[in-house]
């Protein structure tokens, strides 16, 4: 069977089993190794990619199921020549990361939350990201970082309407 | 219908409940989000050779609100269900059973069906929360569709789903108010080790489910005799759950049987006093 999806914006065929799943394609035949394989079970989210949009673990994802779909993994978010996604220059700028087995998966999960919830409370961050596990950090930091996010990205937007009055 | 043949599998997607049917007939397993089929190497099951995919049949995919009921399809997501029944009076504890379960890429990919039908997982949270609500499974079988209550399905669920589809979940709205109390030892994504949802009627009837202690959910009968209709404070559930405790609880890595069965009364106490606060968990 050939699966036929978009990677990172460009065509992308698998002719093997279709039950492979999606993090081992992604690893060992496009040798994109920013999702990382940690648990295989769902609970780390070291191998979150973005699916049509949306952050899902893709060591749970059977590469049949994304037949027609957009990825997009870290490699994707912001290529080597652009300038970083937003949220990662403020990881970097905060200097949050340590060993960084995690970040590949928590930005993919955190730049989708930050884009739908751009009131977001801390509560929120947290629960936003309880299926993503760091070792290192003790997570205060990242969650320090993306409330400094979005308050900036708030202000931000503020200034640009008042400018519009 | 698409269908390919892998190096050692079948994999075919289904564009109708009628495709899906047919494959079923001809040996498939179903796939829906696969966060359970998955892990199945993970438990030393292989996967299976034949494989009929859900995910393209839209109509297994809508969830529909009627003044009478709910229609809830099979490859419904948790995050999609928590987002539709989060304002219905009444749902509060599927509402919760749909946010609390899992981490939030999980519930983005996890489906209804996935849960109901997942025969060797005790600690399904929508199980018991659809116990309380008394809900029923439509099935698609080769001769035609069929609606039987879950506490019926869940009794021969191995049997039927040989061949069966599970194609939508039907909630009465009659319930005034639910609970759905889960008790996972860690916050972040562990599955609970024991969980208690009961619903109110408007005529008054309570309904008690229990899941994740027994290797299957089940209602608890005793409790809801023993309660008989009557408006009990959380103290006095918890009192009657103490003497109606008839679980058997299951051993499991995240804790023994034993401690499933003795923290029931107290998640019953928990559900009492959030079902008169008017719900949730
Ligand atoms: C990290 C993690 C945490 C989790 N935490 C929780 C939790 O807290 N609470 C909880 O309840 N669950 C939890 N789960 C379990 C989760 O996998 C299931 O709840 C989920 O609903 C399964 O749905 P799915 O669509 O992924 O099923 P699949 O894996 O696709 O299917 C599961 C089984 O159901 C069958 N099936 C699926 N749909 C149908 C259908 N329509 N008709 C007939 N058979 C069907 C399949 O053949 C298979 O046997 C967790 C899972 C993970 C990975
Ligand atoms: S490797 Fe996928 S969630 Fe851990
Ligand atoms: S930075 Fe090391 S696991 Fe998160």
């Amino acid at each position: 069977m050939t699966v036929t999806f978009q990677l990172n914006g460009e065509r992308c065929r698998f002719h093997e089993d279709p039950m492979t799943p999606l993090l081992d394609v992604l690893r060992r035949e496009k040798f994109l190794t920013g999702a990382k394989a940690v648990c295989r079970e769902g609970f780390c989210g070291a191998c979150t990619v973005h699916v049509d949009g949306e952050p899902m673990m893709s060591c749970l994802k059977p590469v049949g199921l994304v037949s027609g779909c957009s990825v997009t993994t870290i490699e994707g978010l912001s290529s080597g020549d652009q300038a970083l996604h937003p949220l990662q220059a403020a990881f970097e700028a905060a200097d949050v990361v340590q060993c960084g087995m995690c970040f590949p998966g928590m930005v993919m999960s955190l730049s989708a939350f930050v884009r739908d919830n751009p009131e977001a409370t801390r509560p929120q961050i947290k629960t936003a990201m309880a299926g993503n596990i760091c070792r290192c950090t003790g997570y205060e930091r990242i969650i320090d970082a993306v409330a400094d996010y979005l308050a900036v990205q708030k202000a931000g937007s503020q200034a640009k309407e008042a400018a519009h009055v | 219908m698409d269908m390919q043949d892998g190096p050692e599998r079948i994999f075919e997607s289904a564009a109708t409940v009628a495709e899906a049917v047919a494959a079923r007939a001809s040996g498939a397993a179903v796939l829906a989000g696969g966060t359970w089929t998955m892990r199945d190497p993970r438990r030393g099951v292989t996967l299976p050779e034949r494989i009929v995919a859900l995910s393209k049949i839209a109509e297994l995919q809508s969830i529909e609100v009627f003044d009478d009921r709910i229609s809830i399809g099979a490859s419904v997501t948790h995050s999609l269900l928590a987002g539709a029944v989060s304002e219905i009076v009444g749902l509060e504890g599927l509402a919760a059973a749909a946010t609390g379960a899992a981490n939030p890429a999980i519930r983005r990919v996890a489906t209804v069906g996935g849960n109901l039908c997942a025969t060797e997982f005790a600690a399904a949270d929508l199980v018991p929360a659809l116990l309380a609500l008394d809900a029923e499974v439509e099935l698609a079988l080769a001769d035609g569709p069929r609606l039987l209550p879950l506490s019926e399905f869940l009794k021969a669920r191995a049997a039927l789903l040989k061949t069966a589809l599970l194609t939508r979940v039907i909630v009465r709205r009659d319930v005034i108010a639910s609970a759905h109390i889960r008790l996972p030892l860690r916050k972040a994504g562990d599955y609970p080790v024991a969980i208690v949802s009961v619903a109110r009627s408007s005529d008054g009837t309570v309904r008690v489910a229990v899941g994740s202690v027994e290797p299957v959910a089940r209602r608890w009968t005793a409790l809801e005799a023993a309660l008989g209709g009557k408006v009990a404070t959380a103290e006095e559930a918890q009192a009657l759950a103490e003497k109606t405790n008839d679980f058997i609880g299951r051993d499991g890595i995240e804790t023994e049987g034993w401690y499933r069965r003795e923290v029931l009364p107290a998640l019953v106490r928990r559900a009492f006093a959030a079902l008169r606060k008017g719900g949730a968990a």
